[in-house]
This record gives structure tokens, sequence and C-alpha cells, in this order.
């Protein structure tokens, strides 16, 4: 994880993308680049030379601009990042700009060094933003996309008052809880709520009333009377 | 204040926002424009989004709700600090001003680079001139021959290149040439040891092609060839050459700046002279495909017009953009 602060002294986290998720949408984006060479070929092998001459502008175009235009797109990453949710950003989170993006794509000529790309991968697995070299040069980063957070659902059960005083920190221990309660089993959200039974006068006991409970003084600490 | 108050009282606050940035960042259904946004009211939204968030981060409100701020301040910060650098008065300002000032600035790499890549080649072509045998420690054999049949007179004179090949050839360069310049930048990034390596790697080549056409003979057709596109090719792969010594530079000496700090501000002044080096070798190769390669023009018209196009790009990066504020 990575903050980049906001003149408005937000800090925004980032979340850097691994050398998995790159390659995979490295792959991608050279299938579709392969494609349309190929494509281009079928189509230009009916014009001769100026044909052949066009094809090997667009390999040129391909090979170095392709990413540069897809950054600078409001997308801001080329479709085989889109596919595994990543874009590139500045450091500070920012979009990034025509010269970063230009810079970072030129230095791949530095990153492919000395075969397949090996400068690239070994910076980035040494490195916790994990950058390859044009990366840091060019002060940009390959992030994630945050994922939607889930709502909670707790329509079903009554807010309860606690019976002890909660500090802001129980209750958004109490909350984080009922945030996950849908993606546990109920036997785990048993076990876990018996550890927080105190706060609805349930200590040492368990079970599904036990945890119904403990969801309701969640709930009551959400604001619910 | 529980979160459920707190989502309560400012919703109609984050709906808005999240409508206003919908419509600028041009996505959600209604396909509205961004036109007629009010940028004073995106702001003030925001920074009120981010004193929300400061709060309900301090007081631990639910993942959701910090979620959605986190979100709404994140796009906000994008639209509102975004960077823009095109147009058609930035690109005016790029060739008038900011790439032949930016050369200048750089006046000591340059000319470092000049002399990464010219000794070698008068070396080379000196020595390859003197021991024409030598060309075979560079190039193989055949490739050698190929030379030699490529510049001989009698090939121009029949005229084997027609238009189509013409075009061809202007691909291949555009491919061969860009692709040198940026291996020169981007060898920067090896504390310049790449770009001094590509520097004087395609100097020597060039050097020994050079000396060993001049040496069989062929330099009345060798040199009209080369006079005229090098005028823009040369100067490329040296500002290249000069933008990768200059991160060099920046990696072995920053100075009071952390070496990244360095590279990163090294990489940003770069950019502009990359813009230009990128539209240099575009030129070059025109020039190359159609112009040099033309066997009915007179040797010494293309002198001529080669030498209009030396003292072009030499004035532009000395004169050009000196009186602009």
């Amino acid at each position: 994880m990575v903050t980049a602060e906001t003149p408005e002294g937000i800090l925004l986290e980032l979340r850097p993308a691994g050398l998995g998720a790159r390659f995979c949408a490295f792959m991608i984006d050279g299938i579709i680049r392969l494609a349309i060479i190929y494509t281009a070929a079928f189509a230009m092998a009916f014009m001769g030379g100026v044909g052949f001459a066009m094809w090997f502008i667009l390999i040129f175009a391909l090979e170095w601009f392709y990413p540069v235009v897809f950054e600078l797109s409001p997308a801001g990453a080329t479709p085989g990042k889109r596919v595994f949710a990543l874009r590139v950003v500045m450091d500070n989170g920012l979009p990034v700009t025509a010269a970063a993006s230009l810079a970072r794509n030129l230095l791949r000529a530095a990153d492919f060094l000395p075969f397949g790309y090996g400068f690239a991968v070994v910076s980035m697995l040494l490195r916790h933003d994990c950058k390859r070299l044009g990366d840091i040069a060019a002060g940009t980063l390959v992030v994630h996309e945050p994922p939607a957070a889930s709502r909670i659902a707790l329509d079903a059960v009554e807010p309860v008052v606690p019976v002890v005083a909660l500090a802001p920190a129980d209750q958004a221990a109490l909350i984080a809880l009922a945030a996950r309660a849908p993606r546990l089993t109920a036997e785990r959200l048993d076990e876990l709520a018996a550890l927080a039974a105190v706060v609805s006068g349930d200590a040492g006991r368990r079970g599904p009333d036990v945890t119904r409970r403990v969801l309701g003084v969640a709930y009551w600490a959400l604001g619910r009377r | 204040m529980t979160p459920l108050q707190f989502e309560a009282l400012y919703q109609s606050e984050w709906q808005e926002l999240g409508s206003l940035l919908d419509r600028v960042l041009g996505r959600g259904v209604t396909r509205e424009s961004g036109e007629g946004v009010s940028g004073a009211r995106v702001a003030a939204l925001y920074r009120r989004a981010c004193e929300q968030l400061a709060l309900a981060r301090a007081r631990a409100y639910p993942a959701y709700l910090v979620d959605r701020l986190e979100r709404l301040t994140a796009d906000a910060h994008q639209v509102i600090y975004r960077q823009h650098e095109f147009g058609f008065a930035r690109i005016q300002m790029m060739l008038t001003v900011d790439f032949p000032r930016a050369v200048r600035a750089q006046a000591r790499y340059v000319a470092a680079a000049v002399a990464l890549l010219m000794l070698p080649t008068v070396v080379v072509a000196i020595v390859v001139y003197r021991h024409p045998e030598l060309i075979l420690s560079v190039v193989s054999s055949e490739t050698a021959a190929s030379f030699d049949r490529m510049y001989s007179p009698a090939a121009h004179s029949i005229g084997v290149r027609e238009a189509a090949t013409d075009w061809m050839m202007f691909g291949f360069y555009i491919r061969n040439n860009i692709g040198v310049a940026f291996q020169c930048f981007a060898g920067g990034l090896f504390a310049g040891l790449g770009t001094i390596f590509f520097l004087a790697y395609n100097g020597a080549f060039s050097g020994a092609i050079a000396g060993y056409l001049t040496e069989r003979g062929l330099g009345p057709t060798f040199y009209p060839f080369i006079v005229t596109h090098s005028a823009f090719e040369l100067t490329a792969i040296v500002l290249s050459g000069a933008a990768g010594l200059r991160i060099g530079h920046s990696l072995l000496a920053p100075g009071r700046l952390t070496r990244r700090q360095a590279l990163v501000e090294a990489t940003r002044d770069s950019a502009i002279i990359l813009y230009g080096v990128v539209a240099m070798l575009l030129v070059a190769a025109g020039i190359e495909a159609f112009w040099s390669s033309a066997p009915w023009l007179a040797p010494a018209i293309k002198y001529a017009v080669a030498a209009l196009c030396w003292i072009a790009v030499l004035a532009y990066f000395t004169l050009q953009g000196r009186r602009a504020a």
C-alpha cells in the first residue's frame, strides 16, 4: 500500500499492482497487438510496397505508442490493464501526464534489457511499490482500481443497547464484524461474535442468538435505535 | 454523531458531487456532457468531502462510508488537479520556444553527446579508410558486398528503387532509427553507461561504413545520400543521447536531492526533448526515403539543400525562442 497526500491533507491510498497482474495484462496487450499486426498484414498485402511500408510503420507505432495512447485516454490504461482493473497514475495519484507516459514507455528500451524484460522483473520484485525502471524515472505507478466496498445489510436485526460503555475503537470493530458477516460461515460468525459477547451482556455464551444480539449492538453503534 | 446520522446529514452533498464528477468524467447512464459543470461548485464540494473523510477516518466510521468518501475524493482530486498538456497553442509553444530552449539548457550534455558520437565516427572512418579489410570486423563480408552494390553508381543510374520501394524504406528507417534514438535515451538509466555505449557504437558503425565506402571510391554516391537527412537524424540521436546522459548524471551526482528525486526531475526535464526528437526523426525518415534516395537529383542540388537544412537546424537550436518571455 502506497499513500499519496493531496493538497487538502487527505491521504489517498494507492494499491500498486504486482508482477503477476501486470504480466497478465501485458500478455493480453501483446495478443491484441499481434492480432492487429496480422489483420493489417492481410489488408496491406494487396497494396504492394506502400502497404508494406505502412505495415512497418504500424508495427513501430504499436511497439512504442500503443501504451501511450491508451494511458492518456480517460481510462488511463491499456485494454489489457483494464481487464485486470489496473490503471497507470502519477506518484501523487493524479492521471498520468503525457510527458510521464511517453517517458515511461520509451524507457522500456532499458527495462527490456538484458533480455525479456529482465531488469523490469528484477526491479518490480525488489520494490514494495512494484515499479519497473521506466516507472521510477517517470514517477508513475500502476495501481489496482479500488474494489467496491460491501454495504452492511442488517435489516432483519433489531438494534440492541450495549450493556457496557463502548470506546470508538470497540464500536468500529463491531461494525467491521457486521460488515463481514455475509461473507463468513455461520459457525465462524458465531465464534467471532462469542469473543465480543460481553457487549450484549452474554459473556461466556455462544450461539445464533448471541450472534444476533452482538450484531444488534453493531447496528446500534451504526446509529439505528 | 453516529455513522447513520453522519451519512444522512451529508448524503445529498455526496450525491451531488458524485453526479457532477460522472458528468465531467463522461461516465454514467445519462451521457450528459461535462459542459456547464461549475468548477467552483465541484471544488467546494470536494473540500467538504475531504473534511468529512478526515472525520470519518478519525471516528473509525464503517468501511463502506470511508470507502465511498475515499472514492469521491480520489475522483474529484483527479478532475481538479488534472494537468492539461495538449492543444494547438501548447504544441506551437513547444516548437517555437520550449524545445530549442530545453536543448540550450542542456548544452553541456549535448556537447558531450556530440563528442561521444562523432569521435568514434571520425576515428573509425579514418582507420577503416587506411585499412579497408577492417570493415570485416564490423560487418560480415555479405553485408559489405551489399553496401558495395547499394551505393555503386550503376545501381542508381538504372534506378532500381521505385516509389513503392521508397515507401518500404521509409517504414524501415522509421523503425530502425527511432529505435536507436530511444536506446540512446533509455541507456541513461544505467548511470549513463548505456547511452555512452549506444552513441559510441552507432558512431563507430557508421564511421566504419563511411570509411569503407570512401576507400572504395563510392563517396560520390554515398555522401549525397546521407548528407540531407543526417541534419535531422544525427541531431535527433545526439539530443536523445544528451537526454540519456542527463539522466545518467542525475543518478551519479544527484546533488541535494535523493537519487530518485533527481532521476524523476531529469526525466521530466527530458520529456520536452523527447517530443522534439520523435518529430525530427519522422522528418528524417521522410527525407531519407523520398529525397536522399532519389537518383534523378544531381548531387550539387542535394548538397545545396543539405547545407540549407543543416543551417536551419543549427539556427533553430541556437536562436529560436530566445526573445519570448
